[in-house]
Parts: C-alpha cells; sequence; structure tokens
C-alpha cells in the first residue's frame, strides 16, 4: 500500500518568519532559486537527516517554523560549508541554517548539549571543558592549566563582559551574571 | 620566525598530546611559540555562532586582538577553531557596518579590532611556510612502505573563499597527500577523500547517523587503497576516527581498525619526539605503525 502523503496547507505558514529569519543573519534568503546544488553536497543528505539545507530553506520561505522546532535536523548541521561553496545564487546555506538556530534558541528549542556548552563557554571560555583534564596534561608534561582563559581571570572577564552585550544575556538560557552587562572597563 | 598559538578546547583539553606534538613539531623546525595568553574558545558552532551573530564575531575578534597585539598570526591544529575564525575575519572585513557594530561591542573591554593578523591552519602553514624540502631535511625517521588515507576535514576546505591558503582546488585537495609523501610514505586519492567525518552537530544529535559516515569513508579507505593509517589535518576528526571505531566494532559495523593520528602527531614522531607525550592517548592501537618508523642515517 502507498504510504498516506501529508498535505500542508501553505496558507497555515506564520506570516514574516522569512523576515525574522533575514535578520537573524540570512540576508540572500530570497535569492534561493530551490535548485538542490547544496543538497547534492550535504553530507545531513547522506546522514539521513529529513531537514538539509534546501528543505530548511523552502520551509523557511513558506513559513513552517514549526516542522523545523520540532525536528533535530539544524542541529545537525556540520558547518562544513559545503553548501555556501556550492551555491549558484550566493544564499549561504549555511549561513540560513545558523540563522534558523538562532530562531529556535528564541523559542527554547535547543538541544541540552547546546546549553551546556554555552553556561561552559561562560563559566570557563571553552565550550568543550573536562576539569579533570589537568591530571593527563601533567602527565604528558605540560603545565595543568593551558595559557587561556582557563587560568587567567582577567582575561575571562573579558569575555565574560562581551558576552553579557550579546543577545544572549536577554535570553535567559544560562545564568549569567547580570551586573557585567552594565561594565564598560575592566579594572586590571 | 614566530606564530601564535591558538590552542581550542579539543586539543587543550580532550587531546593535550596533539598540543604537545606541535610545540614539539614548532620547536624542531625552529619556530618561536607565543602563548596567546588569554585566548578563549573560538568560539565553537553550537555556542555563540547559533545564538547570536554579532556576539560571535566579537568573541572571535577579542582573540584576533591578542595577536594583533602581538604582532603574530595565530596558528592551529583544529579545523573548527580555523573555521569559526577565519569566517569571522572574512565577515568582519568584508562587512564595515558589522565591524563597527563589533568594535562598539569590545570598547566594554577597551579594546578594538584591527585586522591586521591572520589565522592559519597548522597543516597549510607546514605547507607554504615550512615547505616540503625544510620538512624533509629535518626528519629523523620516515615511513616508507605506509599507505596512509588522509581526511583533510570539511573546514581545511570550504568556504574557499573565506581560507586564504587552502587548496587550488578544495573538491580535490592535494596538500595533506603531499605531505605525508614528504614522510617517504604513500597518501593516494581514494572516492571519499573529501567526505565529512560526522563529528560535531551531528555526531551529538545523532550518534548512529555520524558513524554511518565514518563507516562509508573508512571502507573507501580501507577497499580502495588498503590503507596503514589514517592522518588527518583536524583535531576534531581525530577524536572521531580515534574514538568512533572501537565501538563501531563492538556493533558489528566494522571488522577491522584504521590506527587515527593528527598529521603534526606524525610528523612529530618523524622528528624524533617521545610516542608517549606526543600519541600518548590514542585509543586506536598504534603500535603498528610506531614499529615503522624507520630511522634515518
Ligand atoms: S540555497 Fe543555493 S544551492 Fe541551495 S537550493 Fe537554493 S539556490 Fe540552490
Ligand atoms: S554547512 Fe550544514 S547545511 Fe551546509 S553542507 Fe554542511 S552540513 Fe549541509
Amino acid at each position: 500500500m502507498a504510504e498516506a502523503i501529508e498535505v500542508l496547507n501553505i496558507s497555515e505558514g506564520e506570516l514574516g518568519f522569512s523576515d525574522e529569519i533575514m535578520k537573524l543573519g540570512a540576508e540572500e534568503l530570497l535569492d534561493c532559486i530551490q535548485c538542490a546544488k547544496c543538497a547534492a553536497a550535504c553530507p545531513m543528505v547522506l546522514a539521513g537527516f529529513e531537514f538539509f539545507n534546501k528543505r530548511i530553506i523552502q520551509s523557511i520561505l513558506i513559513g513552517q517554523k514549526e516542522i523545523l522546532l520540532d525536528d533535530s535536523s539544524i542541529w545537525a548541521c556540520q558547518a562544513c560549508n559545503r553548501c555556501t561553496e556550492v551555491c549558484p545564487r550566493k544564499v549561504e546555506p549555511f549561513g540560513v541554517v545558523m540563522a534558523m538556530r538562532r530562531s529556535a534558541i528564541r523559542e527554547f528549542a535547543l538541544p541540552t548539549l547546546a546549553v551546556e556548552g554555552l553556561k561552559s563557554l561562560y563559566d570557563v571560555g571553552h565550550a568543550v571543558y573536562f576539569s579533570n583534564a589537568g591530571e593527563i596534561r601533567k602527565k604528558i608534561g605540560l603545565p595543568e592549566k593551558p595559557p587561556t582563559t582557563a587560568s587567567n581571570a582577567q582575561a575571562l572577564k573579558e569575555l565574560r563582559i562581551l558576552m553579557n552585550k550579546s543577545a544572549l544575556s536577554s535570553l535567559g538560557i544560562i545564568p549569567m551574571d547580570s551586573g557585567l552587562s552594565d561594565v564598560t572597563c575592566c579594572e586590571v | 620566525m614566530k606564530v601564535g598559538f591558538f590552542i581550542g578546547c579539543n586539543t587543550a583539553f580532550n587531546r593535550p598530546d596533539l598540543e604537545k606534538a606541535f610545540r614539539f613539531v614548532l620547536n624542531a623546525l625552529n619556530v618561536e611559540i607565543d602563548d596567546l595568553d588569554g585566548q578563549s574558545c573560538c568560539p565553537t558552532w553550537g555556542t555563540m555562532p547559533s545564538v547570536d551573530e554579532a556576539g560571535w564575531y566579537a568573541l572571535g575578534a577579542r582573540n584576533f586582538i591578542i595577536s594583533e597585539e602581538k604582532n603574530v598570526d595565530m596558528v592551529t591544529v583544529c579545523g573548527s577553531c580555523y573555521g569559526s575564525l577565519s569566517e569571522t575575519k572574512y565577515k568582519l572585513d568584508k562587512k564595515p557596518e558589522l565591524k563597527e557594530k563589533v568594535n562598539e561591542m569590545l570598547k566594554a573591554i577597551g579594546k578594538e579590532y584591527k585586522g591586521t593578523t591572520r589565522i592559519r591552519l597548522a597543516t597549510n602553514f607546514l605547507y607554504n611556510e615550512i615547505g616540503i624540502e625544510r620538512i624533509k631535511n629535518a626528519l629523523k625517521y620516515n615511513l616508507e612502505g605506509v599507505t596512509i588515507g588522509v581526511q583533510p576535514g570539511c573546514h581545511s576546505l570550504w568556504p574557499s573563499e573565506a581560507y586564504l591558503e587552502g587548496e587550488r582546488d578544495p573538491f580535490h585537495p592535494v596538500m595533506l597527500r603531499e605531505l605525508c609523501e614528504a614522510l617517504g610514505a604513500s597518501a593516494p586519492y581514494y572516492s571519499r577523500i573529501i567526505d565529512c567525518c560526522g563529528m560535531g552537530g551531528m555526531r551529538s544529535t545523532n550518534v548512529e547517523a555520524s558513524y554511518k559516515l565514518v563507516k562509508t569513508k573508512l571502507d573507501s579507505m580501507k577497499d580502495e587503497i588498503k590503507a596503514d593509517l589514517l592522518v588527518t589535518g583536524c583535531s576534531s576528526c581525530l577524536i572521531q576516527f580515534d574514538t568512533a571505531q572501537a565501538p563501531m566494532k563492538k556493533d558489528k559495523m566494522i571488522d577491522y581498525e584504521i590506527p587515527s593520528v593528527h598529521y603534526v602527531q606524525l610528523l612529530a614522531l618523524c622528528l624524533g619526539a617521545d610516542p608517549q607525550q606526543v600519541v600518548g592517548l590514542s585509543t586506536t592501537d598504534l603500535n603498528g605503525i610506531l614499529g615503522k618508523l624507520k630511522k634515518i642515517n
């Protein structure tokens, strides 16, 4: 038996969704002609994800925000930029995927790992951080902590001030020191 | 010559043996290292780039400023750092209004992004700055008779516009192959040479899907060129191939293992480094390859 085909009523699409995505960084969105060159190059297609670059763009253009929020594909994008390289219309499909992530985050539709990465970035300045790495570093002849924000309080403070100046501060995804958003200079 | 070492997170905390290898290699090739004290995460794709474009570039610009103040280029062994930072620089240099917005944010920490320094990937740096001949002349060991399957990594190839010293044709990469051949090994073309390793966002979203890509790639390397060793130009690819093969073997997805290292680690070994220090955290079995290192008289 043939599988039932789901028919979308595109008049129910969210008005203004394309504008939102364009404002979030996908300025050339409307230039897409759905030629599928980006899809032919995309590792998400090879791995079997349903909403790869071309389909993400198509869904945005017809205002199907909910579909994209319910699906995890946008988070599987490898940021590899094959799509950006081959797109004949300079749409920068990777930029569209990232803009879609930014929209999803504003609806709190983000994976736990992304929350953890952001928290770790704010806390130590590294998205990937293992607190027990010091022992291993020492064993192979390196100082316990690398010369980064992980061992430099002033540098970490600078980073946090910048994160407080970014859109992250108003989203409430991770606990942040709100006092830092008013700081305009660092005491050394 | 002096360069700034952009360490990144995965190298510092997950594979510090790669950090050690890069320090060893630069030292052996008479390149002075500046540690770029105070550097942070690039930041990587799943964090600030997924939240706010200007916020992403502001954090990247802060890293650039550390290099600008020291008047050195940044060099990294991590493709993700190279990709994120290259894109940051590309966009800031191309779009004055974005640069202005980011510099407005940077005022809060008393800094300004000028764009006078650049980010370079270790393999490109070795190829273009040190050169094949100097590498060959510095070797203490070679790898004659070893066949290598190379994995340049997505972030050394695309978007080519943002990479000032990348491949002439990013869909047919040759730099990593030639770098491996400089060590006496052979590094033939195979049909999946530009395929993605499946690390990063894909591995955190769906590990089985990610392993599908690993398998496609490994099978191609094994069947077409009978690779003895897999060599990456990126620390994320290294972590993927080094850690995915054991669980895949357990689940009977593959019935073989291809030992995997980063090019910088392999070069460190050929320059005489202590294996314990420069590949000591490998989980794939490197004993066979270590046994094939031949002393050059
Ligand atoms: S984004 Fe570019 S490559 Fe992809 S379908 Fe649209 S026009 Fe074609
Ligand atoms: S950047 Fe993302 S959408 Fe573009 S080809 Fe790579 S995985 Fe696909």
